[in-house]
């Protein structure tokens, strides 16, 4: 196991390499940069915006650059927002609670429900009730979310005026109450997507689990149906979805990215657009970066576990 | 009882810089004269003011975009201050130099400026002329990364002369100065002792001024919160609470203006598509003010299609303005010919006003010889009258804009294609370096209100040309040069207002952009608020947040 | 990485076409439903534009924002008071365009590097895996928002960039299918008839692994149309007046509550051609007999 993990420990640390410099190198290919946003300004000269290139170390060569910013993310040094003036990490920080609020919430809301769609898909093969969640599936894996949260808005936000049209929260009214309103309508969208995954792989975990030995043994023995059901094939098929929670865990960061406009949520979704628009390299570099290591970490996770539920595949 | 909507034009054409005096008609009390029948005792109450950029930088010399003003105004003072008239008045300090006083000498060169023995910081120091000295030494200090250095860059020899006086030299005599100095917030030399890198002071991020209010802390990405400042030098403040909130998006900013969550809009401000609606709502005031800033096709000159007066004349008769201002603006920006805006003292009247005629700009291109060829679209000497047009993209409104305009030119034979860009990629190299082919760009042309704009039209200032400043449209024109290089020499106004009413009529009469309209800035506020006025001469709403007040 | 890639399949090996008949029929109901959407939608887009009574660029200030089924404008008007009908149509060619045209270059590049890396392996091949797995790494939206900054976009430079973003999968597909066929037997039969390498991957290998890509492909049309919506929607993407679903999409939150019709028709059209091609997906996996990736 040790040496395993420091094998892929190790591959991990180049393939986040490469991305840094692939990273790097995209971004600093726009045309136009950090300062750009001052061109505007009356006062700005082309002489005071040479200054500050110069004072940013901007006009230094990009390699340069690169090893610079590498040697500091070494030294976790993330670097410094050059709209904020303060540290990524704590931009970064800022914007983290609203986005993981955000997917939790939605999160918890798709495995509860998809969970049970698959279960009941599964052990009810090709009912009504599996062909039209087979079907709804499918549909809702092609609806854009954004656009779906702009028809919720308009329903149930415009229209019905059950659910804010968006923000996070009211000013002045900072309660539970207030953020879980705000919350409702966002999860729920971001759910349709969540629902119809987790509900097709836990419906293929529970076959799979349904035909095997120990199932059908305990069948044989007389337990009751629902004790099988609950004990040993839920129980069974819920193992590799660690697996796709793994999987999805840099989603964290892109998969709301358009549902959190849509909903002016102040998440990094926004924060990642908002630093790409003022080349705010530093920010979108770390958000890059701590993207990869998501996805790295949970390609990892999802390798231990299987590797754990299912002892023919050795980690080597 | 429920209040209409109340709404008011604020129109301050040429009061003119002399005779603003007289005109406190409802500007609320500026600086040091008495409220009029406002609160007596403790400041109370709380504005959110809404914002759709997030102010980011609170050391006011540092690099720093429009949003930030508010929060600064607010915290802090400059020397001087612009009254929404136009005049200059004082504010840290006690009279406003000229030749005739004597703060300023004969030839212009030796500045000699008094300041006000009854300021305190806002953690108790006194105000001195020392901090006045710091801060004009910070902006020009090579490691920092100052803002505008414009005119500071000629000061020399700053001497105190006493704790409430001081002196420089200006290495040429510079007129703009003066408006300059009302952008410039004196900070506390204090603050920065045994600071090695003023760039990550922590004075930046939590500011000490002099003004109205005193910093009280940040929730990053979400608000801004100041306090009242008891011992505030000059009027106010009123309030007992000052807030920006920030708001990501135009289209919410306004919902929660119309909610009711945010007390008073800050930029954008009412967007024109949402004019009609707001004034529907109860209880809220809205104020039309004319924006300092115009919007514009910027063409580059330096494209051959572009070289010809009657190419550029024909391109302007073929754009219907006022269907443009009516149909996709909703009638909310005024027209006009030139750059000045109309607030200012500077601005010229009797320029010739746009015509919207496609008849005279197919004649002029036919007179010109620009045949039409291959579909449709005229060329002469081998170059099409073909272009690409660009702005910031994700700007609707501007959008719609450039597709009108679009189709309204091929009807004379000119071809327009869109490219757009995200903001960064527009306005750096592409627009610095006059690598566009048109542009359109709103553009606030005046710094500090004041009327010189050698940074956009001199011919040295052509960065594409190795020059150094924003005449990214390439205009070269001897007579403008001469009479820039002239007016930042003379500080008596009605002198310079004889130069920069022809730099007017020049640049109206080669069009090295096509001006559109000037934008109205639709200010919108609960009604119970008093106190709050526009003024074109500042960057931000919230210049006098200090005279804010709720009535109830 | 390796061990990542082996353990689905060998996880999921028995199970999609075990199907009974009753499933295999809906399967194949729902692909000739995906089918007949497409078939719809290409041909309205291909030949609606000449039957509607407007030009897609056609401005009309005075009819800004028509509702739906007013007059001769069946779907309404958009803010400069175009025909919604028309420039959907049009629209539609574009998207569906760049989704086809995305998914061939994608497939292409990524059974290229797929095939050299399962048919040679050793040091190149790990090379490209390894540069598969960075692209993986990388979330999408980054690198197809970043290239859209860098590049203009066109077309022709949306579809690169979402080919660009979009060929890690077929790789990794095929890579996984070529070491599998490598040591069968008439591989090592055309070895030994000395057979040159190209000539052995394209045309004995790469046939043999025909089903998995072309399953894969019609799900990356899918996507790639998602993908376009999304970008264009943030004002990444393709810029007006091109008309793109996603484009049109892209400020219609704005007229939210006077004029829902500019978000809502749109994204219909999106809905029908993703879902179009999902099923088209879903029956042919079941057809080519392919193992799924689950969704």
């Amino acid at each position: 196991m040790l040496p395993f993990l420091l094998n892929r420990l190790w591959q991990s640390f180049i393939l986040l390499i490469i991305v840094s410099i692939i990273g790097f190198t995209i971004l600093n290919l726009i045309p136009g940069g950090p300062l750009s946003q001052y061109a505007l300004d009356p006062g700005m000269t082309a002489a005071d915006l040479e200054r500050l290139k110069e004072q940013m170390g901007l006009n230094r060569p990009l390699p340069i650059q690169y090893l610079d910013w590498a040697w500091r993310m070494l030294h976790g040094d993330w670097g410094t927002s050059y709209r904020d003036g303060a540290p990524v990490t704590e931009v970064i920080g800022r914007h983290i609670f609203a986005t993981f609020i955000l997917m939790g919430s939605s999160m918890a809301i798709s495995i509860a429900i998809g969970t049970w769609i698959g279960i009941r898909g599964a052990t009810h093969r090709y009912s009504l009730f599996d062909y039209t969640a087979t079907v709804g599936a499918m549909v809702a894996l092609s609806i854009p979310t954004f656009w779906f949260g702009l028809v919720s808005i308009y329903i149930f936000a415009l229209k019905l005026g059950w659910f804010p049209a968006g923000n996070m929260y009211t000013i002045g009214d900072e309660t539970v109450l207030g953020y879980l309103h705000h919350l409702i309508l966002p999860s729920l969208v971001l759910s349709l997507v969540h629902v119809a995954v987790w509900s097709r792989y836990m419906r293929t975990a529970t076959l799979d689990v349904i035909h095997q030995d120990f199932v059908k043994t305990a069948r044989a023995k007389g337990v009751r149906e629902k004790r099988v059901l609950m004990k040993h094939v839920v129980g069974n098929a819920l193992l590799p979805m660690i697996t796709l929670a793994g999987m999805q865990l840099p989603q964290l960061l892109s998969g709301a990215l358009v549902t959190e406009t849509v909903f002016t949520w102040p998440g990094m979704g926004r924060l990642f657009l908002d630093s790409l628009s003022y080349s705010d390299y530093p920010v979108v570099m770390g958000l890059l970066m701590l993207s990869a290591i998501l996805t790295l970490l949970g390609n990892l996770i999802a390798d231990i576990v299987v590797s754990m539920v299912d002892p023919r595949i050795r980690l080597a | 009882m429920t209040k209409k909507t109340s709404i008011t034009l604020t129109r301050r054409g040429a009061l003119g810089l002399v005779g603003a005096a007289g005109a406190t008609l409802m500007a609320p009390n500026l600086l040091g004269k008495p409220a009029f029948a406002q609160t007596e005792g403790a400041p109370e109450g709380r504005v959110i003011v809404g914002l759709v950029q997030e102010p980011t930088v609170f050391n006011p010399l540092m690099v720093k975009i429009e949003v930030d003003d508010g929060v600064h105004f607010s915290l802090f003072d400059a020397l001087f201050r612009f009254t929404p008239e136009g005049e200059v008045v004082p504010n840290l300090a006690t009279e406003v130099p000229t030749q005739a006083n004597g703060g300023i000498s004969e030839d212009g060169t030796e500045w000699r400026v008094k300041l006000r023995d009854d300021v305190k910081w806002h953690d108790g120091k006194p105000f001195t002329a020392e901090d006045v000295k710091f801060t004009l030494e910070l902006i020009v200090n090579p490691d920092f990364r100052a803002w505008r250095t414009a005119g500071h860059a000629f000061v020399r020899d700053i001497t105190v002369v006493s704790p409430t006086e001081l002196t420089w030299r200006m290495e040429e005599p510079f007129s703009p100065y003066l408006s300059f100095l009302t952008e410039t917030f004196i900070i506390p030399k204090h603050a920065f002792e045994g600071v090695e890198d003023p760039n990550s002071a922590p004075f930046n991020q939590s500011p000490i001024g002099t003004g109205a209010f005193k910093w009280d802390r940040r929730l990053a990405g979400d608000r801004v919160e100041l306090v009242a400042n008891a011992d505030y030098h000059g009027e106010g403040p009123y309030l007992e609470q000052l807030v920006f909130k920030y708001i990501p998006d135009i289209t919410v900013h306004f919902t929660q203006f119309r909610s009711g969550d945010i007390d008073l809009l800050g930029r954008m401000y009412i967007t024109p598509d949402n004019y009609e609606e707001a004034k529907t709502l109860p209880d809220r005031t809205l104020m039309l003010q004319p924006a300092p800033s115009i919007e514009t096709i910027a063409l580059n000159l330096e494209r051959p299609q572009f070289k010809e007066l009657a190419v550029r004349e024909a391109l302007y008769a073929a754009i219907d303005k006022q269907a443009i201002i009516d149909a996709i603006y909703y009638g909310v920006p005024s027209s006009v010919e030139n750059y000045v805006p109309r607030s200012s003292y500077y601005y010229y009247a009797d320029l010739p006003l746009h015509e919207y005629s496609p008849d005279k700009a197919n004649a002029l291109l036919d007179e010109a010889g620009w045949k039409r060829g291959a579909g449709g679209i005229r060329e002469k000497d081998g170059v099409r009258l073909s272009f690409k047009n660009s702005t910031t993209s994700g700007n609707h409104l501007r959008e719609q804009m450039q597709q009108f305009v679009q189709q309204m030119l091929q009807q004379v034979g000119v071809e327009m294609t869109i490219e757009n860009m995200p903001a960064a990629v527009m306005w750096g190299d592409f627009w610095m370096q006059s690598r566009f082919d048109t542009a359109v760009v709103g553009i606030t042309f005046l710094i500090g209100s004041d009327p010189d704009v050698t940074n956009r039209f001199h011919s040295k200032a052509i960065t594409a040309q190795g020059g150094s400043g924003s005449n990214n449209w390439q205009i070269k024109n001897a007579r403008i040069d001469e009479l820039l290089e002239k007016g930042t020499r003379i500080f008596d106004p009605a002198e310079r207002k004889a130069i920069y009413d022809e730099v007017q009529q020049i640049v109206r009469h080669e069009l090295p952009y096509l001006p559109l309209f000037a934008e109205n800035y639709i200010h919108g506020r609960k009604s119970e608020i008093e106190g709050f006025e526009p003024n074109g001469n500042t960057r931000t709403e919230s210049w006098n947040a200090a005279s804010w007040y709720w009535v109830s | 990485m390796t061990a990542l890639s082996a353990t689905p399949h060998s996880r999921r090996r028995e199970r999609w076409w075990r199907s009974r008949t009753a499933r295999r029929f809906m399967q194949h109901k729902l692909a000739l439903v995906g089918a007949v959407i497409i078939v719809a939608l290409a041909l309205a887009c291909i030949f609606g534009p000449w039957l509607l009574p407007h030009d897609s660029l056609q401005i009309d200030i005075r009819a800004r924002f028509s509702p739906p089924f007013s007059g001769d404008h069946y779907l309404g008007t958009d803010p400069l008071g175009r025909d919604l009908a028309a420039r959907l149509l049009e629209a539609g060619r574009i998207s569906l365009l760049v989704g086809l045209f995305a998914m061939l270059l994608s497939t292409f590049v990524g059974a290229l590097v797929g095939v050299v890396a399962g048919y040679r392996g050793g040091w190149i091949g790990s090379v490209l895996m390894r540069l598969v797995d960075a692209f993986l790494a990388f979330p999408s939206i980054f690198l197809v928002l970043a290239l859209a900054a860098v590049l203009k976009p066109s077309p022709a430079v949306i579809t690169v960039i979402i080919a660009l973003t979009s060929w890690m999968e077929v790789s990794r597909i095929v890579e996984a299918e070529v070491r599998s066929l490598r040591e069968r037997e008439f591989v090592l039969a055309g070895k030994m008839l000395g057979l040159s390498g190209s000539h052995m991957m394209f045309r004995e290998v790469l046939p043999n692994a025909m089903g998995p890509i072309i399953v894969a492909a019609t799900l990356t049309v899918a996507r790639a149309i998602l993908t376009e919506a999304y970008v264009s929607f943030l004002g990444y993407g393709i810029q007006p007046p091109l008309p793109s679903w996603g484009n049109m999409l892209n400020g219609a939150q704005q007229y939210l509550e006077t004029a829902p019709w500019l978000a809502i028709v749109p994204g219909i059209a999106i809905t029908l051609a993703v879902t179009g091609f999902n099923f088209i997906g879903d029956g042919l996996r079941d057809a080519l007999d392919v193992r799924s990736e689950g969704g």
